[in-house]
């Protein structure tokens, strides 16, 4: 079966690294993007079977890039990944297939992404 | 003697220093020597208008019978100079004078005696200040020339009564200003309500010469309610006597006073007179002053001055006590104001204490998950002996711990939004008993569940009340060390006329510090090893935005009974 490909979209370099490596260990194709604007140039030319998005980032933030991407392609799978639960109670954060709060430990993340898209 | 000589003397005499009673009797004795008069008697008018001998000459035996009758203006022969202000001279061939209107056999007899008498008016152009009575043994008549003589010095008489008088009223009145302005330093003075009803008693007992005088307060919503404040001491015998006086006084609401020969006391005791004032305020009596005095028979009740006084007093107290009443009130208000100021101040401080530790632990977040995340990568990877494998792994512990106390500080700090549902407190609780039971730590904690099947149901955010009774039972099963029972009973109830279901936990686990309950709810306060302080916190939080409550009650030794308040859902 095809590796499963996911767009990784965080400002933070090393949280970047971080998930990029966890998630490759699992089988995943791997592309990043450091902000909302780069992620969505991203898209334009290929396609993900995954969105994994901050929302804390600088320029255009998450639930701004989540929009967009869902006015072009309601059918784009994103998962909201952010280092604090409050976007949750933002109505727009709803717009994504899952909201995932950022940790050290990455098992939620991992399995939250296998349920979107499968192994 | 002659005519000038005994003028010359009286008048030297009448502007002599001498003290005004002892120059009136210097001049009855002139007169008595130099005119041959046995008796030379003054009356003078007391503040009843009523005329009563005061000054003699030497030897005068006249005085001490005369002095057992005041008599009215108009009546006898003193009251009738006095009232036509015109002299009377009588000899032994006309009728025998008569004093008053009684007749003293006693009298007659010594009447008897002389040859002639003079009556005088002592006046001056507008005022009547006594009557001059004069009685010759030898004289038979008296002539003209001592008729002329005698009215001069009886006008000068009515001079040094009237400068008397002035000089009496004058210091009377320094003494009733000194005592009001006593009373008024008293009053606007910073003293405690109860020093300055000692001294407003005190201060009246010496301008008034009383025995005693005691303040009593009427005032059922003043902590010295039927408090007595005295001056003096009240004799024992008079005790019952004093409190009727008072009961009478704050009933008619008007001074009242009683003598001796009201009390029927005469024989027992020593002879006194009792005057008592309500102390009225502008719509009610606050109390009333009392005062106890040597019963002197010439001044009962009648001296107006010294009622006057006392009234004057009383209306002082009432001002002075209605404005010791509102210092108290608008003490009571600052400290009130104080409170709240520190209570708004604290809550303040603990907001943006809130606001800043939101923000410090959005900063941490992400480097702590970046460093967690890589040691569990550095675990799984590196081939590493035993104790530096162990060492990774109480990094990612640490790491953990701390995303989780950031998670509890985020939760405390982020307003939530409730998702209201109905539920069964019931159900939900059997929901929560079960996540816990499930657990094996949960094996030795008996639970008593009384079930309530009329049990209103309730509108709430499940998710959020179910967290609230785990933090609650999570922290007795903490407090009873893992062992003992937790007692659950729910029922309906009502608070301040709103309907709330009421669910009481009680544990089992001692009880906390008495000194600690004021702060269980408080944010980062507790009393565990590990605990970050946020779980009742945020129970309490959660609880409050419901519009519902939680109270605690400790009974150290025994345990904390925490009840949770959620209002019941509106029928309507």
């Amino acid at each position: 079966m095809e590796a499963k490909r996911i767009l990784l979209v965080d400002d933070e370099e090393h949280i970047r690294l971080l998930f990029k490596e966890e998630l490759e260990e699992e089988g995943y194709l791997i592309d990043l993007a450091s902000n909302g604007l780069e992620a969505l140039e991203k898209l334009k030319g290929q396609r993900f079977d995954l969105v994994v998005l901050d929302i804390k980032m600088p320029g255009m933030d998450g639930i701004q890039t989540l929009g967009e991407i869902k006015k072009t392609d309601k059918d784009q799978r994103v998962i909201l990944c952010s280092a604090y639960g409050e976007f949750k109670q933002d109505f727009s954060s709803w717009a994504s297939d899952a909201y995932v709060v950022k940790s050290a430990d990455t098992s939620e993340l991992k399995e939250t992404i296998k349920r979107i898209v499968g192994a | 003697m002659s005519f000038a000589s005994t003028l010359g003397k009286v008048i030297e005499i009448s502007h002599s220093n001498l003290e005004i009673p002892s120059r009136i009797a210097a001049i009855l004795n002139i007169i008595s020597s130099d005119m041959r008069f046995e008796e030379v008697i003054v009356y003078t008018l007391d503040s009843d208008k009523r005329l009563s001998c005061r000054y003699m000459n030497r030897n005068s035996q006249l005085f001490d019978l005369l002095n057992n009758y005041r008599c009215h203006i108009g009546e006898g022969v003193v009251g009738t100079v006095a009232q036509k202000r015109t002299a009377q001279y009588f000899t032994l061939h006309n009728i025998p004078p008569r004093f008053g209107c009684l007749f003293y056999s006693k009298l007659d007899e010594v009447m008897a005696r002389y040859k002639s008498s003079v009556f005088l008016p002592l006046a001056d152009d507008s005022f009547l200040y006594g009557v001059l009575l004069a009685c010759s043994a030898s004289k038979e008549g008296v002539n003209d020339n001592d008729r002329l003589l005698l009215s001069i010095l009886a006008r000068e008489l009515g001079g040094i009564l009237c400068t008397f008088d002035l000089l009496l009223s004058s210091k009377k009145r320094i003494a009733e200003l000194a005592t009001l302005s006593d009373l008024g330093r008293v009053l606007t003075s910073t003293l405690e309500p109860h020093a300055i009803l000692e001294s407003i008693a005190l201060i009246t007992a010496k301008a008034l010469n009383a025995l005693f005088a005691t303040i009593k307060l009427d005032l059922a919503f003043v902590k010295f309610d039927g408090k007595r404040f005295t001056s003096g001491a009240i004799e024992p015998a008079l005790e019952a006597e004093v409190l009727r006086l008072e009961g009478e006084a704050l009933r008619l609401r008007q001074p009242v006073s009683r003598t001796d020969d009201d009390m029927g006391r005469k024989e027992n005791g020593p002879s006194v007179a009792l005057f008592s004032v309500p102390i009225m305020a502008k719509d009610r009596v606050l109390g009333t002053i009392t005062l106890c005095r040597k019963h002197e028979q010439k001044e009962i009740t009648d001296n107006q001055e010294d009622w006057y006084l006392l009234n004057r007093i009383a209306t002082y107290i009432s001002s002075g006590l209605e404005n010791a009443l509102l210092n108290i009130k608008l003490r009571d208000a600052l400290r009130e104001l104080g409170d709240a100021q520190r209570r708004l101040i604290e809550h303040e401080k603990l907001r943006s204490l809130g606001e800043m530790t939101a923000s410090i632990a959005h900063e941490i977040k992400n480097p702590l998950v970046v460093i967690g995340g890589f040691t569990k990568r550095l675990a799984k990877k590196a081939r590493l002996d035993d104790s530096e494998g162990r060492y990774l792994e109480i990094i990612s512990k640490e790491v953990a711990r701390l995303e989780s106390i950031l998670t509890e500080v985020l939760n405390y700090v982020e307003e939530s939004v409730l998702l209201f549902e109905v539920c069964d407190i019931n159900d939900l609780l059997d929901e929560v008993l079960y996540l816990l039971g499930s657990d094996t730590g949960w094996e030795n904690i008996r639970i008593i569940k009384t079930y309530n099947e009329r049990l209103a149901p309730v509108m709430c955010d499940v998710q959020q009340i179910k967290q609230v009774f785990i933090n609650i039972l999570m922290n007795s099963f903490e407090a009873m060390h893992g062992k003992g029972s937790i007692t659950i009973d729910i029922e309906n109830a009502v608070l301040d006329q709103k309907s709330f279901v009421a669910v009481s936990l009680k544990d089992t686990g001692g009880g906390v510090q008495p000194s600690f309950i004021d702060n269980i709810f408080n944010p980062f306060f507790t009393t565990k090893e590990r605990g970050s302080g946020l779980g009742l916190a945020i129970s309490n939080k959660i609880v409050t935005h419901h519009g519902g409550d939680i109270e605690v009650k400790n009974t150290p030794g025994e345990g904390v009974t925490f009840t949770v308040y959620l209002p019941r859902k509106n029928m309507d």
